[in-house]
Order: structure tokens, then C-alpha cells, then sequence
């Protein structure tokens, strides 16, 4: 039944993006389809709700037929190790303690996995990761610019509560849309008032650019180029992008240069004109269909609840195409940001099945992160298994992917004890630029590609091979973790090597690394003194790939 | 200029010739064969274009720099001078300059939309309007991935002593990605910085003190096998992009090239010719690195050291003040690329996000004002000694041959040999044109 009102709510889409979507996927009528058995999911039963263990199950099933049909060898599962670091990473954005991989590589237990995301989640461990993570899809360029710069924690501190409880996904989406445009100030009493305000800021309050980041966030939809022409590359027309932007007020006072839209005439209260042209435009939705202004609400709300609403084919597609990329490296949808017909899914009946269950879970985020972990894909090995291995589109194998620059810097204190001296306290709107922290995020930021596809810049590794951080933490009379290391008289050199590996990269150093490594600290290195060999070791360790990439 | 020479230039060392070329700057047209030793002597005739842009934060007064308008009530305090082209008349404040007209086309007739410094300055600085998700790269990282050397031991793109506060992807590689990234010199750290403290050595290029070169390369040796077995297992861009960069970062901690950073090198009197400060001192950087064969490098003045164009107050005294920072700097790194023969091989682009209000403001300011404003192009593929567009007589409006940013960009990359119509594809999977097909670039200037 849900699955009928589902499909009857494409209709009006059908003659747009999601025939076309579905049409170069499935080359079958998409109108009915409920009568093409080629094309449904593999999923039993059309209304089956499945439960996280099923989910996993069915996506697991799913990408097993898709390797056997393309003949792709699957990389070999992930050892415990492997997994827990990158489970870490994914979650809590840094590395395992030492206290956390040990437990973990000594319990017995046959789910002992499942376990270690669910106590992350029920701890609101990936709480901050989560928000900053979003917050850097939210907020694009935020903190580039000076004026929205001192906005991101505010914004960050909201995502932050809200995640760490869980709150559904769509409530969190309709409280950004409806609330108020003017951001608290910064902070209060030395802290960030959470408010997803920001978002506002972020987008000048210009309804063509709100109205563009809220269908490209949301909904995965570009309708940006129609803004001043008929979308080239897709179907948007010039209307409908002015017809969706007029959901948003323009705030009375625009800056210099910038051409106002004057109030309609000859159109409702809610209408506006398309800038530079004669042509009134009332508030539509992007399938067509106008608000029902009936019950009173507010233009935002009521954008807010077209937008979240479970038939709404993107919404929930939108957002499990970005949760499957940030676990696995990859959308089904690549770039994420697209689910234009031009773009089609490497596997759209999959995608369309999780989707479905999240709305049918209420869009419960933790539904959906408990799945994915779960699942073969994302427990295999980033030893890629055979020649296939530069096709990510598989998910055969789990690719490298870069750390954002908070990742780095959090992993890097994990691993060395770095602990940053008190600040001087921020009465201002001013981040606090000279922190450790703030200076690395500097160095490293680079949202300029995909994880995937990262490059790493010639600073970068200047900082991590002379910088302060890593040199105090290589520095026996600076370093606690090193000198603790270095120091502890019940520990052989072996035992000193493995410890450092433990601590750095979360695993046990092969036989062959242990000698070559063992042998260097027996000598002495370049100073014939153990203990400063030492710090060779951990300095190497610290500046290695495996540190510095997930995977 | 003449490129035949009948000097044989091998037993003159490199030393020999910059204290030669110090001559030059001062007497550069009494010994024409100097400069065409010069060119001769230190790089191939094959040699590669390069571009120097001057970055003037803030958006620098064009009434009271390369516009003015003495006797109007908007005209200022400031007096016009007669350059070395007849007819051409810019600001006193830039006596230097105004010498070498000759190599400079001034454009008064800039007239774009953007009155917000952020994104106006992403506009000029990367030549569209922002639009995410599109991240659209800095003109320098564009230059670089047409003219750089990928196997050169300097990086392709220097950043002197940047303000990204308005606009950090400004200054980014964006979609073309970190390979292109500026390397990022002179920019302040932390606050208390004192005004005429400017360090622009490279960050974190030398190990710290107490760690032995021999502990680096053992270090680095340990590395190495590291890395060698976690790449032969883990294939993917991450993990080649990672060691790649490490690889360069160690060529250049070990280069000889890396002495480009070292002004020690410099005379006393060639320092103080480009002036003592942060953006003179830049300049002359910019100069050594050019000619060490790195295409595109940036000097920003304003900013930094407090001092911006952005005059809201007190426009005159701190334009002046500018000015007589930017005159030595520029005019001393325009003769000492002559003097080298590397100005012809060599585009300036003097330019700020924006102009600023014909009026003055009651604060005797001036404020943000994109509808009729400056640029200054020069050197290599320019043709110098001439103005293009005109203003109103209270500078208020373009009245003749109005210049978009598309127009100005696309000029500036046909003057570097780049095919501004060239195709990068972007990180949303569309491919987009170097300069926004819309540019009609300025055949004036480019002869």
C-alpha cells in the first residue's frame, strides 16, 4: 500500500527526471511498474519493513549478484584490526586508543563488531565527526568566508545535539528550513548557542541560492544553472528554479550591485518576480504540484514538509546515497550531489530499496548507519584482490580514502597525547586562529575532491614531517606517549616497536617490519642511542601512508 | 630587442651576472647589450611564459591611482604626472612607474557586479561567480596546470604573504586539486605580529634544530619502506597522491632551488630598492622564483600588516601610503625582469576585487564601488603604452569599451599562451572552460 501511494506520487514526475532516471536504468515503462517483475528490487515482499540485520542482509545480496553478473572477485574481509580503525575513523573521525583496539582484538564474541558501532552510537560517539561532516555539506564555503566563518560552531553544536540523539533525519531537515533567518549571537557565556541559522547566512538570505542549496542538499537535485537560463544539461527551466526560489523572503536590504526583486503585480502576496524580467512566479514545488495554503502555514514549513514528506522520491535517496558514500567511500550516485537521469545509479534498485526502508524507519539515521557497517562491502579489505581494483563502483574491495583535516588532527592527539594549552578565551565573533588545532585545519583543509580521489599537497607534508605536532610528539623530552614508550623498563625493544605500531597505525607490525625496525633501535640509529631510535621509529610511523589514509 | 650577441656568455658566472644586472637597473637602455646577454646567459630562448600577479586587497582607489580626475569634486587630493608615454597621466604617487609607462596598458574602463569582498574577490581571483558545489580553481593553480613543469623541484604556484579572510577558495586549487595548490609564503601567523616582522620562507621546510640531517635521511629511509610496502598492497589516488607529495616536499627540502627563498642572497641595495617591507620583499621573491622557471606566483599587498585598500576612511593618506609601497616594489621588479630579459616572457596583473565610490564619503573615504574601476596589465604579451576605456568626467560610469571579468582573464591567459576556451573537467563531472566562454578578450592589448 505504502509502496502504491509511493509510486502513484511519481506520476507527475514521471514525464521528467525519474522517467528518464528510471528508463536508463531498467530500459522498461517505468509508469507501471509494478507489472515489470525484471525490475523490482530483490527484496521479498513490496511492503516488507526490514530490520538493520535484514537491510545488511538484502544490500549484501544485492552486491553479491552484481559481482558474479560483472565477474568481480571480491577482496578478502577486513581483519578485526582493520575494521576497528576504520570503523573509528568513520564514526568517532579518529583512530582507536590502544585500551579500545585491545578489548576489542581480545573479545571472542561472534558480533562483536555490530556491538563496537552500537556502543559508538549509543555514546553519541560520532556525534561531532557526524556534524562536522555535515556541517562542511550544509554550510559550503562557510569557512571561507569571514562573515559565516564565526558561524560554523553554533551550527556544528546543533547538528552535534541532534545527531548525538539520533533525531530523525527529517525533523532535522524541516527545524533548519523553519528556523529564523537572523543567527543568535556567536556565543554566550564562552560557548556556541546551537542554531542551524547559519544556514541562512551561508546563502546570503537570497532565495535563488537558498532555493538551490536546499534542492542540491536535500534532495540531491541541481537546479542552480536554471537560475539565469534553461538548465542545459538537464530540465529545469528558468520558471521553475524562480518558482521553487520563491519560497524564500528576500530579506528588505540586498548589497550593492545586486538587482532587488520587486513585489508582483498581478500575483498573490507570496509571488515574486524573475529578476530582470516581467514574469510572475507563485511558490510551486519542483514536480509541479502548488502548497496547499489552506491550514495557514508559513512558505518555509510548508517547503519544509513537501521536501520531507516519505513520498518524496529524492529525499530519502538524497540522503542514503551521502550516508553509503561516507562509509564506503562512494555514492551509488556519483557525483553525490546528482541524481540527474544523466547520472544514473550503479545500483538503483538497491538504492531504491534503502531508501525505502529508511523513510519506512521514520528516517532513523542510526537504522541506516547500523546497516551499512554491517554489511560484507563494508567490511572487506582495502587490499584490493585483483586487477579490477581501480573500479570503485563495485564496492568490491574498500578503496583508500584521504581524512578531512579534523580527522588528521584528532587521530594524530590520539596517537601521540598532544594535549593544546589553555586558550585565552574568545569574547568575540573571532574563531581562535592561533590554536594548534585551528592553524592545522588551516594547512589542511581541502574539500576539493572526492576522498577518493585525493591529492596531498607539498605543505601537508612539510607540516606532519617538521611541523610543531608532530615534532614535539617525536621529541622524547616533549612526547608522553613516546617517553612512556622509551621509558617503560619492562618492556623489550620488540615490545617498544609493537607498542608504537599499536599506537600510530592500530595494528601489530608484520615479522618483517619487527626485524628491520627491532634492529634499527638495537643500533641506535645515527646517534648510537636506543631511545632516539626510537623516535625515528614513531616519527616514520606517524608520517606513513597507512597513518594518514582510511582504509 | 635584440637577441643577437656577440658575447660569449660562459665564462661569466651567475654571481658576475646579477651584480651586471644591478647595473642594468640603472642603466639598462646606456647598455642594450646587457639585456640581451642576459637573456641569453641564464635561460634557453625556449623558455616557458610566466605571470606575476599583483594582488592589491581591500580594492584599491582607481581616482586616486591610475584614474584620477583632478578638478572634479570627486578628483581628490591627489595630482596627476606625465608618464614616459605622452598623454598617459597617473597618480604622483607613482613616480617610479609612470617611467615605464611603456609597458603598461591601463584599463579604466572595468565594470562588474560584485560589491561584497568575498565574492568579489573569488570572482577576479577565479573568474566565475562561487556556485557550489562548483569549485571553481584560482586563477593560479589554472596557470600552473597549463605552464608548470609536474616534475620541477619548485611548485608550480607561490602565494607571497596572502589574505584569504575574504575568501579562502581564493586562493585554491578547487576542482583541479591539491597538486595545483599555491604554496603559501609570508602569511601571517598568530596575532602580535609585529608590523615590520615579515618572514617569507617556506613553513616547516627545515627539520627542527635538534634533528641531524643524518636523522632526517634515516628517518626518511624508514619511511620510505613504510610506505613501499603499504603502496604494493593498497593501490588508489590517495595513497600515489600522498607519497607523490612527500616525494616533492623532500625535493625541495634537499634543493638548491628552495635557495630562491633566501634574500640573503640579494644585495643590500637591490633589498632596499624594492623596498624594506612585506610586499616589496615579495616582489623581489617573485622575481627570483620566476626566474628559476616557476610560472605563476602572487604577491597580495594590503591586508597583512593592517594597512588595506579598503579605504572607508581615510582614503588618502593611507592610498598614498600604499603607493609609496607599491611604486619601488613594482617598477624595481619590472626592470630587473627587463634587465634579465624576462619581462617579454613575463605578464604583470595589477588588480583588486574591486574599485572604489567617485564620491567621497563624509570619513574622507571611499567606499566599495564595482561599476567603473582600474586594472593595469604589463609585460610579457601586453602591448604596453596605452590606455583602454574611459570613464565619466565625475568617474561614475564606463562611457567606452566596458571590460568584464571573463574579458580582463581571458586577456591575461591569451598574453600566457593559454586557450582561455580549454576545457578542465570539474569536480561535479562537467567540464568548464578556463575563462567563462562569455570572455571577449581585449584585442588591444594583445596586439
Amino acid at each position: 500500500m505504502q509502496f502504491q501511494r509511493f509510486w502513484l506520487f511519481l506520476a507527475p514526475w514521471s514525464r521528467r527526471l525519474l522517467t528518464a532516471l528510471m528508463s536508463a536504468v531498467c530500459l522498461c515503462a517505468p509508469a507501471v511498474r509494478g507489472q515489470t517483475p525484471q525490475c523490482s528490487p530483490p527484496a521479498a515482499a513490496e511492503d516488507a519493513i526490514l530490520d538493520f540485520a535484514q537491510l545488511t542482509a538484502h544490500i549484501d545480496g544485492a552486491l553479491a549478484s552484481a559481482w558474479a553478473q560483472a565477474n568481480v572477485q571480491p577482496a578478502a574481509p577486513a581483519a578485526d584490526a582493520e575494521f576497528l580503525r576504520r570503523v573509528y575513523l568513520d564514526l568517532a573521525g579518529k583512530i582507536p586508543s590502544v585500551t579500545a583496539l585491545q578489548e576489542f582484538l581480545a573479545n571472542s564474541e561472534a558480533d562483536k563488531r555490530a556491538r563496537a558501532v552500537d556502543d559508538l552510537l549509543r555514546k553519541g560517539a560520532h556525534a561531532q565527526h557526524f556534524a562536522n561532516t555535515w556541517r562542511g555539506l550544509m554550510l559550503a564555503g562557510a569557512a571561507d568566508s569571514f562573515e559565516t566563518s564565526s558561524l560554523i560552531p553554533q551550527f556544528e553544536t546543533w547538528l552535534r545535539l541532534r545527531f548525538a540523539v539520533n533525531t530523525p533525519y527529517d525533523r532535522m531537515v524541516t527545524e533548519l528550513l523553519n528556523s529564523p533567518t537572523e543567527p543568535p549571537a556567536p556565543m554566550a557565556r564562552g560557548r556556541a548557542v546551537p542554531s542551524p541559522s547559519a544556514f541562512f547566512q551561508a546563502n546570503e538570505q537570497k532565495p535563488e541560492q537558498l532555493a538551490a542549496s536546499t534542492t542540491r542538499i536535500f534532495l540531491s537535485v541541481q537546479v542552480q544553472c536554471a537560475q539565469c537560463h534553461d538548465h542545459p544539461f538537464s530540465h529545469w527551466t528558468r520558471r521553475e528554479f524562480w518558482s521553487m526560489a520563491a519560497f524564500f523572503d528576500r530579506p528588505a536590504m540586498m548589497a550593492v550591485g545586486v538587482e532587488a526583486s520587486q513585489p508582483a503585480k498581478g500575483g498573490s502576496s507570496n509571488a515574486i518576480v524573475i529578476p530582470g524580467t516581467q514574469i510572475v512566479v507563485e511558490p510551486t514545488f519542483l514536480d509541479g504540484s502548488r502548497p496547499d495554503w489552506a491550514g495557514g502555514s508559513a512558505k518555509r514549513d510548508l517547503l519544509a514538509r513537501w521536501i520531507t514528506q516519505t513520498d518524496n522520491p529524492f529525499f530519502a535517496r538524497s540522503a542514503v546515497n551521502r550516508l553509503w558514500e561516507h562509509f564506503l567511500g562512494r555514492g551509488f550516485v556519483h557525483p553525490v550531489d546528482d541524481l540527474d537521469k544523466a547520472n544514473p545509479p550503479s545500483h538503483p534498485e538497491l538504492l531504491d530499496e534503502m531508501a525505502r526502508q529508511f523513510a519506512l524507519h521514520h528516517f532513523d539515521l542510526n537504522y541506516l548507519i547500523r546497516a551499512i557497517t554491517a554489511t560484507r562491502a563494508y567490511q572487506l579489505s582495502s587490499r584490493a584482490a585483483s586487477a579490477g581494483e581501480g573500479d570503485l563502483t563495485q564496492f568490491a574491495h574498500m578503496p583508500l580514502r584521504r581524512m578531512t583535516a579534523d580527522q588528521l588532527f584528532a587521530s594524530i592527539v590520539q596517537a601521540t597525547g598532544f594535549r593544546e594549552g589553555p586558550r585565552p578565551t574568545q569574547r568575540g565573533a573571532l574563531p581562535d586562529l592561533t590554536s594548534a588545532a585551528a592553524e592545522f585545519r588551516q594547512r589542511f583543509a581541502d574539500q576539493s575532491v572526492p576522498r577518493t580521489e585525493a591529492e596531498t599537497s607539498i605543505l601537508q607534508a612539510l607540516a606532519l614531517m617538521n611541523g610543531k605536532l608532530v615534532s614535539d610528539a617525536t621529541d622524547l623530552e616533549k612526547s608522553d606517549t613516546l617517553a612512556a614508550v622509551a621509558e617503560a623498563p619492562f618492556l623489550s625493544n620488540h615490545q617498544r616497536v609493537e607498542a608504537l605500531f599499536m599506537t600510530a597505525l592500530s595494528r601489530k607490525p608484520a615479522p618483517e617490519e619487527l626485524t628491520q625496525l627491532v634492529e634499527h633501535v638495537e643500533r641506535g640509529g645515527v646517534d648510537r642511542n636506543p631511545k632516539k631510535a626510537l623516535a625515528d621509529v614513531f616519527w616514520a610511523l606517524l608520517n606513513s601512508a597507512e597513518f594518514a589514509l582510511n582504509h | 630587442m635584440s637577441r643577437t650577441s656577440p658575447w660569449s656568455s660562459a665564462e661569466l658566472s651567475r654571481r658576475d651576472l646579477m651584480r651586471l644586472s644591478w647595473a642594468g637597473l640603472v642603466g639598462a637602455s646606456t647598455f642594450p647589450w646587457l639585456e640581451a646577454m642576459a637573456s641569453q646567459t641564464v635561460f634557453p630562448s625556449d623558455r616557458k611564459r610566466a605571470c606575476i600577479l599583483l594582488w592589491m586587497n581591500g580594492g584599491p582607489s582607481q581616482m586616486d591611482t591610475f584614474d584620477l580626475k583632478p578638478g572634479h569634486a570627486n578628483g581628490g587630493t591627489f595630482k596627476e604626472i606625465n608618464t614616459s608615454v605622452s598623454g598617459v597621466r597617473i597618480s604622483e604617487h607613482f613616480p617610479r612607474i609612470a617611467k615605464m609607462a611603456e609597458h603598461l596598458a591601463i584599463i579604466r574602463s572595468m565594470s562588474t557586479k560584485e560589491g561584497d569582498h568575498g565574492r568579489a574577490t573569488y570572482l577576479l581571483r577565479n573568474g566565475y561567480l562561487p556556485q557550489p558545489p562548483v569549485r571553481y580553481p584560482t586563477l593560479g593553480s589554472l596557470v600552473a596546470k597549463e605552464l608548470g613543469n609536474p616534475a620541477a623541484e619548485l611548485p608550480n604556484f607561490v602565494s607571497i604573504s596572502p589574505f584569504r579572510a575574504f575568501s579562502a577558495a581564493a586562493f585554491s586549487p578547487g576542482f583541479l586539486g591539491s597538486q595545483f595548490a599555491p604554496l603559501f609564503v609570508g602569511e601571517a601567523r598568530g596575532r602580535n605580529q609585529n608590523e615590520d616582522e615579515y618572514d617569507l620562507t617556506v613553513a616547516d621546510l627545515n627539520a627542527p634544530k635538534q634533528v641531524s640531517e643524518a636523522t632526517v635521511n634515516a628517518r626518511l629511509g624508514i619511511l620510505n619502506s613504510l610506505n613501499d610496502r603499504f603502496v604494493g598492497t593498497h593501490s588508489g589516488a590517495p595513497a600515489v597522491g600522498y607519497t607523490t607529495a612527500y616525494d616533492r616536499a623532500v625535493m625541495l627540502m634537499r634543493s638548491k632551488a628552495a635557495k630562491a627563498f633566501d634574500l640573503d642572497e640579494e644585495s643590500a641595495e637591490v633589498r632596499e630598492s624594492y623596498g624594506k617591507n612585506r610586499f616589496g620583499q615579495g616582489c623581489l621573491l617573485a622575481r627570483r622564483l620566476v626566474e628559476r622557471g616557476v610560472p605563476f606566483v602572487e604577491v597580495t599587498l594590503g591586508g597583512l600588516d593592517g594597512k588595506t585598500w579598503d579605504t572607508h576612511q581615510d582614503n588618502f593618506d593611507v592610498v598614498r601610503e600604499l603607493s609609496n609601497i607599491l611604486d619601488p616594489a613594482w617598477a624595481s621588479l619590472m626592470s630587473d625582469l627587463k634587465s634579465r630579459g624576462l619581462l617579454e616572457s613575463t605578464t604583470i596583473v595589477w588588480m583588486g576585487e574591486f574599485g572604489r565610490t567617485p564620491k567621497i564619503n563624509d570619513n574622507k573615504g571611499r567606499d566599495h564601488y564595482p561599476n567603473a574601476w582600474s586594472t593595469v596589465l604589463a609585460g610579457g604579451g601586453i602591448r604596453g603604452g596605452q590606455v583602454i576605456g574611459r570613464t565619466s568626467p565625475d568617474g561614475t560610469t564606463v562611457e567606452e569599451h566596458p571590460v568584464s571579468v571573463p574579458d580582463l582573464l581571458a586577456t591575461v591567459v591569451r598574453a600566457l599562451g593559454i586557450d582561455p576556451m580549454k576545457q578542465n573537467v570539474s569536480n561535479v563531472g562537467r567540464p568548464i572552460r578556463v575563462v567563462d566562454p562569455a570572455a571577449k578578450p581585449i584585442a588591444e592589448i594583445l596586439g
